[in-house]
């Protein structure tokens, strides 16, 4: 492209900073202003990154100066894994950043709004260009911040403040076993910088299970793998370019651009086959649950968010199945197509004024022709329909699967069926049959500030895959992007992409006034998210937490306050009580009891001195 | 020079006190030279003693040459000024309030200075007095108890602590420098193991550790804000002082007891953290908020025992020393807040307050800076700190597991427990539907404001660049 | 000569019928009166040593400057008793110690 020195990766790092200061504390008299400097310097990264493509290394400024010898560092790495997850960051940040010109426009708190989105920027760049992994320790907590503002952006709403804080605490979970996880690594390594990581010989391979899996528990908090999943569909409560962003495309990966990269510096064969076997169970175990809870939800961001967990599965799977250009690969693909998803689907919330259920919608396809082809696409590339990006690193992770362990290559195959179940009964539901509700019969198309990115995503959603622009996205392995074979795994894929359009087709096909499926005890349960979130909040949180908090305080106020420490006093007093009696108050006591004494010191005096 | 310090806020509560000068300017006053000449302390001298006068054995000398007094010199004086110029004094109590901030302000400014170990004991016992008094007179709710409870338990501590101190003292003379040197010249401190027992419990009570907590919560939560501010922030950080000052002199003394310790800090900051969960009122849970984060620095502090030296472990003394800081500075902004929301709004109940944000943004922006920061986000002072501390843990640890690792364990969950409560406050107290009390809010005024952004600021720059702490330190 | 021990039994009897005079009586005149006695039995077996302490028929001073001090406190506390025996009758009407007992309580 063009040639930048790498010293431009600080600005690349700061510059969002810089503008999430200036818009926060000199901007929110001016919104539109705000939200334009935002868009600049995120079109400035935008450029630098791309300036930035195929350089290679590092620089280092000591921030936490601990000995002579050890300093932690902020600072940068570039290498192909970091440059191309920064063109996927900055890029769709910068769609995002322009569509939300559009989608926030009437907005009262725009400037806040987009000074959020800039420390989202900033703290999601500093995770990808990380040297070191208390950086990206520090970085993830930043986008755990951005992620909670901006979920509670709408604050005053009730359910926008929960979900903000929903995910602040369950991610915060999370983080408990990451920091483990780093200071365990710490431990064994003696080192924090990804480059001169490696595990010594002759090392307990419990004591690297242990970090592998404690680490692992930061991903299960930021890529919400179960059991920490249940944020995710409750961070849709922010704004939908949001979601596309930040929980959808990229914050979100963030776990598992996190695992690949200790992946790459500590080398696949220091992963021990029982931490393997526990991550790609986990990203099984989610990708299938999310998949079929996807199946039974109405709301259209909550479709979506559960297609983003389920993919998020398949991306940790293939983690674990040691296939980490696999899972790099699907990232990379699924960030362009998901936002392209996320953008469109707040394309039609817009048009129709605000409403996201998909039973209110239909017959979307004649009035908003620009979206709808581009909401296909993404849907195209999502269930891996041939030729697309979804499709190539789907069939990366199945043929992974296939050669390591088949029994999660028919876990993917199952969870490739019903994502083209849900997705086809989307579009049926809301592009096709009739107009459900008033505000669909007077959808619009939107403006072009928003179509604009709607199709350079579609564009990219499709092409993505190939090797012009994912050719050396990931390091190792021997990565070649655009290629599969005419063998089990591409029949199987055609089976399950076939069998769940002709299934959708059936169910949803012709204008349906209501889900046909909907009624009986098994979707009803997968529409309640298999009650794992009934069972947080009324069992853990209420439960278990809230009861053994009231248990506590209770003890700390009645034993150790009241009885212990309460107890040595009214001892004290008991004791008081007794002394008092002597005191008569009578002075004709007090002089015999003195003269007594007195005689005591003198015979003592007299018989017992010398 | 150093006297000046401690003497500016003396004589400007003499002033105040006794010759009637206007309380608020003459504080202010007051405050604002003394950071002013604590900066350029810190700025322009490495090591400056100032010895003022000398009574058989017992010299009154001032010194800042040590890393930790400089950063408790720091935390004293940036909190006196925040909390002098953010407190609003009820009618007819000026003087009192002023004069408590800067009565605390001088006494801590004095025991962190002192070399001599008896006037820095006196100096601490100085400073308790405007605590006691003023919770007896202003404080909250049952203030008669709260007060009587105080002074018990923190005479007790005290009378423990001053016997410990005479034992050490009594053999290795009456100053820090004194007795390093006793114990650098390789002779032996007698009864060391019971001199330990006796600090840790004097030092211990103070600094709210776990089963001598009880005062601290109902205190805070009573105290008029300068007290709560002062006393949380500052004052409170006396304790760890000691144990600091001390850990090099008679780490022998506390290696018997470190288990022991490991145990009970991680009751602070496991149990206190779950009684904080269960609060149901702002002040009682900032109170034991701030209880339960002691514990963290207790581990710093038992990991710096378990090393031996303080070169041994640098996280430990170095984190220790940065979270006192943080912790002092975010936890007195937070007591300035609920100051300021219960003057908003008439109380503190958690679950009657609601929507605040959306009358004063400006507040609940401060009020989530502050709140992250007792989190530990980072960007802000305790982030670097408590890292650092849980870092210290695992220093030199090769990945075994002995006790200090799994006390480190136990810790981490602490700032999940933290989270909890910290941002259940923030939803019910600022986000959500507008209550009825939240609706009489009005804008803070201006010299509140002042106050709560130059926290901020403090936390931010020291969030950004520990360095400027750790610099301090000389190895 | 009259020996030492006669001076001291008298001394001793007198010192016992004060001391009971002050454990006995309630009204609180007598009873300052009894201390009175107390403090002249003292004297009086300090003039008796002092003199059979004597050598070459002079007595040992020190005796003699003792109960001189003596006799000069007694004085002050005489004047200050009193006053306090006249303030209290003042504040409460009464000099009996059966009411003097407020610090009971």
């Amino acid at each position: 492209m063009f040639d930048i020195d790498i010293q431009y990766a600080w600005l690349l790092l700061f510059l969002p900073l810089a503008t999430a200061a200036f818009n926060w504390f000199c901007l929110t008299k001016r919104p539109n202003v705000a939200a334009l400097t935002s868009t600049l310097s995120c079109l400035v990264t935008l450029v630098l990154s791309i300036g930035l493509i195929d350089k290679s290394g590092a620089d280092n400024i000591s921030w936490l100066t601990i000995s002579d010898n050890f300093s932690i560092n902020i600072g940068f790495m570039l290498d192909s894994l970091s440059t191309r997850m920064m063109l996927v960051v900055t890029g769709i940040g910068f769609l995002v950043h322009v569509f939300s010109l559009g989608y926030m426009a009437d907005d009262e708190a725009k400037a806040r709004y987009f000074a959020c989105l800039s420390i989202f920027m900033f703290s999601m760049t500093g995770i990808v260009m990380a040297s070191n992994i208390a950086m990206t320790f520090i970085f993830w907590e930043l986008v755990g911040l951005s992620s909670y503002l901006l979920i509670g952006h709408w604050y005053s709403k009730a359910s926008a403040a929960d979900a903000a804080k929903k995910a602040f605490i369950t991610n915060r979970v999370g983080d408990f076993g990451f920091l483990l996880g780093i200071l365990l690594l710490w431990a064994l390594t003696n080192t924090l910088d990804f480059s001169a990581m490696s595990i010594p010989a002759n090392t307990c391979e419990c004591l690297i299970n242990l970090t592998i899996l404690c680490l692992f528990c930061g991903a299960v908090g930021k890529s919400a793998q179960f059991p920490l999943h249940v944020w995710l569909p409750d961070a849709m409560e922010g704004p939908t370019p949001v979601s596309a962003l930040i929980h959808a495309a990229t914050m979100v990966a963030a776990g598992v651009y996190m695992m690949v990269r200790v992946q790459f510096s500590l080398g696949e064969a220091a992963f021990p086959e029982f931490s393997a076997d526990v991550i790609a169970t986990i990203g099984a175990i989610t990708a299938i649950i999310a998949a079929l809870m996807a199946t039974q939800q109405d709301d259209i961001k909550r479709v979506l968010a559960y297609s983003t967990l389920s993919q998020l599965g398949y991306m940790v799977m293939a983690l674990g199945l040691l296939a980490g250009e696999a899972a790099m690969f699907h990232l990379f693909t699924h960030a362009w197509f998901k936002a392209l998803l996320f953008l469109g689907a707040g394309a039609i919330i817009i048009a129709c004024h605000h409403e996201q259920d998909i039973w209110k919608m239909g017959g979307l396809f004649k009035r908003m022709k620009i979206t709808s082809v581009t909401f296909m696409l993404g849907t195209a590339a999502l269930i891996a329909i041939p030729g697309t990006s979804g499709f190539f690193s789907k069939e990366a992770i199945l043929d992974a699967a296939l050669a390591k362990n088949p029994i999660f290559f028919w876990i993917g195959a199952g969870v490739a069926l019903l994502t083209t179940f849900y997705m086809m009964r989307v579009i049926f539901v809301v592009f096709f049959g009739k107009e459900r509700s008033h505000s669909s019969e007077h959808a619009q198309e939107v403006s072009s500030n928003m179509w604009v990115p709607l199709a350079i995503l579609a564009v990219l959603a499709v092409i993505s895959g190939y090797g012009f622009i994912a050719t050396d996205l990931v390091p190792f392995n021997d990565f070649k992007a655009a290629e599969f074979h005419l063998s089990l795994p591409f029949y199987v894929s055609m089976g399950t992409l076939v069998l769940g359009i002709i299934l959708a087709y059936i169910f949803y096909a012709g204008s349906p006034a209501s889900d046909k499926l909907s009624g009986n005890a098994i979707s009803k349960a997968f529409a309640n998210r298999l009650y794992i979130d009934r069972f947080y909040d009324n069992v853990l949180i209420r439960g278990v937490q809230g009861v053994l908090a009231a248990i506590i305080d209770f003890l700390d106020q009645f034993i150790i306050s009241g009885m212990i420490v309460g107890g040595i006093a009214r001892l004290v007093g008991f004791v008081g009580c007794l002394l008092r009696r002597i005191q008569s108050g009578n002075m004709t006591a007090y002089t015999v009891l003195f003269g007594i004494g007195m005689l005591l010191v003198i015979y003592f005096i007299v018989y017992y001195s010398c | 020079m150093l006297i000046w310090l401690v003497l500016i806020p003396l004589i400007a509560a003499v002033l105040i006190g006794l010759c009637k000068a206007p309380a608020r300017p003459t504080a202010l006053l007051s405050a604002t030279l003394t950071l002013a000449l604590g900066i350029w302390a810190m700025v322009s001298y490495d090591c400056c003693t100032d010895c003022w006068s000398s009574i058989h054995g017992m010299d009154l000398q001032l010194t800042l040459g040590n890393a930790l007094s400089k950063v408790m010199l720091l935390l004293t004086i940036l909190v006196t000024f925040a909390t002098v110029l953010g407190t609003n004094a009820p009618k007819g109590a000026e003087a009192s309030w002023y004069n408590s901030a800067l009565l605390i302000s001088a006494g801590a400014t004095g025991a962190f200075l002192s070399d001599n170990i008896i006037s820095f004991f006196a100096f601490h016992e100085l400073a308790l007095i405007p605590t006691f008094v003023m919770i007896g007179l202003y404080g909250r709710g049952d203030r008669r108890t709260t007060a009587w409870r105080v002074t018990l338990y923190l005479g007790l501590a005290s009378m423990v602590l001053l016997t410990a101190l005479l034992m050490v003292g009594s053999q290795a003379g009456y100053s820090f420098s004194s007795i390093a040197d006793y114990v650098k010249s390789g002779q032996q401190i007698q009864n060391a193991e019971l001199i330990g027992c006796l600090l840790l419990v004097g030092f211990g009570t103070l600094i709210s550790l776990f089963p001598f907590h009880s005062w601290a919560a109902p205190a805070y939560a009573s105290a008029p804000t300068p007290v709560a501010m002062m006393h949380a922030g500052v004052l409170k950080k006396f304790g760890l002082y000691g144990l600091f000052m001390f850990q090099p002199m008679l780490n022998s003394a506390f290696l018997p007891w470190n288990e022991i310790l490991l145990v009970l800090l991680v009751c602070n900051v496991i149990f206190v953290g779950y009684v904080t969960v269960n609060q149901k009122r702002l002040d009682l849970m900032l109170g034991n908020s701030s209880v339960m984060h002691m514990g963290y620095i207790f581990l710093a502090f038992a990991a710096l025992v378990a090393a031996g030296n303080p070169e041994a472990n640098a996280w430990a003394i170095k984190g220790g020393a940065l979270l006192m800081l943080a912790h002092g500075l975010s936890i007195a902004l937070l007591f300035l807040l609920c100051g300021q929301v219960e003057k908003q709004t008439g109380t503190l109940e958690i679950n009657s307050l609601g929507g605040l944000g959306t009358k004063l943004p400006r507040m609940a922006f401060v009020f989530g800076l502050a709140g992250m920061a007792s989190v530990g986000l980072p960007g802000l002072a305790n982030f670097p700190g408590e890292f650092m501390v849980f870092f210290s843990g695992f220093a030199g640890s090769k990945a075994c597991f002995g006790p200090v690792q799994i006390a480190t364990v136990c810790c981490l969950w602490g700032l999940v427990i933290g989270a909890v409560y910290m941002l259940r406050a923030y939803r019910n107290i600022f986000q959500g539907d507008l209550s009825k009390a939240s609706d009489y809010a009005t804008e803070l005024a201006p010299h509140e404001r002042a106050a709560n952004y130059f926290l901020v600021l403090t936390l931010v720059v020291f969030g950004f660049c520990p360095q400027l702490v750790l610099q301090f330190f000389t190895f | 000569m009259i020996p030492l021990t006669h001076y001291l039994i008298l001394s001793g009897i007198l010192f016992s019928i004060g001391l009971l005079g002050v454990i006995v009586r309630r009204d609180i005149i007598v009873i300052f009166m009894c201390l009175e006695m107390m403090l002249s039995a003292a004297n009086l077996s300090l003039i008796a040593f002092s003199r059979a302490q004597g050598i070459a028929g002079l007595p040992n001073y020190d005796g003699q400057a003792l109960s001189i001090f003596i006799l000069a406190i007694a004085a002050a506390e005489v004047a200050i008793g009193l006053a306090l025996i006249v303030s209290l009758y003042r504040a409460r009407r009464s000099v009996s110690t059966k009411d003097l007992n407020v610090l009971h309580d």
